[in-house]
């Protein structure tokens, strides 16, 4: 559906404030799927989903339906979930393994890499009717990174490396304690819906000021944890976790993070590995792992650097072991899917530790994710108030800083949340999404480089 | 059968009531120290060292769930949830140890927000027989549900 009417985004988006509007307008909504998720890369899963042929997974992009599925030959294929015949959906399982799709309104079936295999009486068509030209259609463009698979659904634009741009080295980091394929996506999913706008939970997931009001129940836990640490080392770490340490981190293209490397051991000369040790026996098994692989150099370096905490525009976050799906699929309701991750080297009792770790604080059930979204759905109330229509998104504005192309602000300013906005912004004013002209893009280019 | 029927349908009425009028201390105190409260996601057999659950409490972690929810700052149960449910179809088998394992289907109607919703699904209890009644062992819980997207599941299940 097309908008009735060009929206004026230069006025609802400001600098320091966007209008309530942009979270509940279905025509905005409208016009977001058609220029961010129906023709920008969007994030649509990993190659650990579907380690073996015939392996598939169903996903969306924007509102359309997409089935993941590792072809025979082992290629990750993304392919549209319509029959090329009368249009019903070829595959409707969420999971599974397969040799082939087959529509059961006429029986046309596909093979996995969906080119149409079987179509029953072909007697039926003439001689102009070519089976290769019925294949399921193909997501236009797709690419991996480090295993990570994006699509889009224009035909031409920027290249996926061009938008993740300074982003994919959170990407590397995310999967840096392991090797790409040793990232397993086995361990299921976390699935959650709200009844609000898919970007509260985009901007939360990269708020540093909330999380200790939003989520006191939790740190009241933490606070107790600190009072009863055993010793000053570990009161030190803890009142660290607690802190707003860190720093804010626009990186460009709409993707954000928190920097939290710097946080938890700098306490310690910068060497983390005393700290882990400290922690349990499962770390200290960590530990050992990690310098039996790569030395203590290099363990100690990538333990300082930490987990990553990234949003990438404008549907992936990467927390800790955690990928995070957003799925906007009305302007007032959002599923989100949590997919946590094992690596293959570390001993099972220490992967079954991050498991149970993820769950304490995400999922319907946990202590920490529910509670932000109860505060999206209020959010959403709250933007039925007609009078000062506005969400101020202003901290930090006077003192953040510009640094090698990125800005930078302190953990609970909203340096985040501004570089969110001024994506969407620009990718909502140009009408045709980040799948620009070739002209286009080396303006960009030009702009990037004076930026 | 060396147990009486009617004491474990009394034991499972009861904690149906406990969890649908939040009387968090009274339903923790059900538990025995090795407790397990299980609700899986996905699919009902999983493999809980490998898979995530919506919810894999042991005794400590049920503390601090408790706690959350007793600290006035758990804000997806506030305001609480409004609920009441029926546990049915109750089958019961005597397990070598003398524990009982209760399977039976619930169905609860929980209101919250303006908005109802209806969970069923089939929970297993194990329960250990001490003096008059009984310590609760595990308790898995099979939604119907726990391959879909849930709101919210931070009331006890």
């Amino acid at each position: 559906m097309k908008p009735q009417h060009d929206l004026d985004y230069e006025a609802l988006v400001k600098e320091d404030r966007v209008h309530i509007s942009l979270y509940t307008d279905p025509t905005v909504f409208s016009d977001e799927m058609d220029k961010i998720f129906h023709r920008g890369w969007v994030y649509v899963g990993h190659q650990g989903e579907v380690p073996q042929p015939g392996d598939f997974r169903l996903k969306r992009i924007g509102l359309q339906p997409v089935i993941m599925v590792r072809d025979q030959a082992g290629t990750v294929q993304l392919l549209l979930n319509r029959c090329r015949h009368r249009g019903a959906t070829v595959c409707q399982e969420k999971q599974g393994n397969t040799r082939s799709f087959r529509c059961m309104y006429h029986g046309w079936t596909y093979q996995t890499d969906g080119a149409l295999s079987g179509v029953p009486g072909m007697d039926a068509y003439g001689d102009e009717f070519q089976r290769e030209d019925l294949s399921l259609a193909k997501v236009p463009r797709v690419a991996s990174y480090r295993g990570f698979i994006f699509g889009s659904l224009s035909p031409a634009g920027i290249t996926l490396e061009e938008h993740l741009g300074r982003a994919a080295a959170e990407l590397d980091l995310f999967v840096g304690l392991s090797e790409a394929e040793d990232v397993e996506v086995v361990s299921g999913t976390h699935q959650y819906s709200y009844q609000a706008n898919w970007k509260l939970a985009a901007e939360n997931s990269m708020d540093g000021y909330h999380p200790m009001i939003t989520h006191a129940s939790f740190g009241q836990a933490l606070m107790d944890k600190i009072q009863n640490s055993p010793s000053p080392e570990q009161r030190r770490e803890d009142r660290d976790f607690a802190s707003f340490r860190g720093a804010t981190i626009d990186m460009g293209n709409g993707h954000v993070m928190l920097d939290y490397k710097m946080r938890i051991y700098d306490s310690l000369n910068g060497d983390p590995t005393p700290a882990v040790r400290a922690m349990t026996p499962e770390g200290q098994a960590h530990l050992e792992e990690l310098t039996r692989r790569f030395g203590h150099q290099r363990a100690a370096n990538m333990l300082r650097e930490g987990g990553t905490h990234t949003f990438i525009f404008p549907n992936l976050i990467l927390i800790g072991i955690q990928m995070r799906v957003l799925q906007p699929l009305r302007a007032d309701y959002t599923e989100v899917c949590l997919y946590p991750t094992l690596l293959k080297w570390l001993a099972p009792e220490v992967n079954t530790i991050r498991l149970r770790s993820h769950e304490a604080f995400f999922g319907s059930a946990s202590f920490g994710g529910p509670d932000d979204s109860e505060i999206f759905e209020r959010i959403q109330d709250g933007c039925a108030v007609q009078l000062e229509p506005w969400q101020l998104l202003s901290r930090g504005l006077h003192r953040q800083r510009h640094e090698n192309g990125m800005i930078l602000g302190e953990m609970a300013d909203e340096v985040t949340q501004r570089g969110i906005w001024r994506q969407w912004k620009k990718v909502m004013t140009q009408g045709t999404g980040v799948a620009r002209t070739t002209r286009q893009r080396t303006g960009n280019g030009v702009a990037r480089k004076r930026g | 059968m060396a147990f009486d029927r009617q004491q474990v349908e009394q034991f499972l009425y009861h904690e149906a009531d406990l969890m649908d009028e939040h009387r968090y201390d009274e339903w923790l105190a059900l538990w025995a120290d090795d407790a397990l409260y299980w609700v899986p996601t996905g699919r009902d057999d999983i493999n809980p060292a490998r898979e995530i659950s919506l919810i894999y409490d042991d005794h400590v972690r049920l503390q601090v769930r408790i706690a959350r929810l007793k600290s006035g700052f758990a804000h997806a149960q506030e305001p609480k949830s409004r609920m009441r449910r029926l546990v049915s179809n109750i089958l019961l088998t005597e397990e070598a140890n003398g524990e009982i394992t209760a399977s039976s289907n619930f169905l609860l109607a929980e209101l919250r927000r303006g908005k109802q919703d209806i969970f069923a699904g089939r929970t297993i209890h194990r329960l250990r027989p001490q003096n008059d009644s009984f310590k609760l062992v595990s308790k898995k819980v099979l939604l119907v549900n726990n391959n879909e997207p849930i709101d919210n599941l931070t009331f006890l299940i």
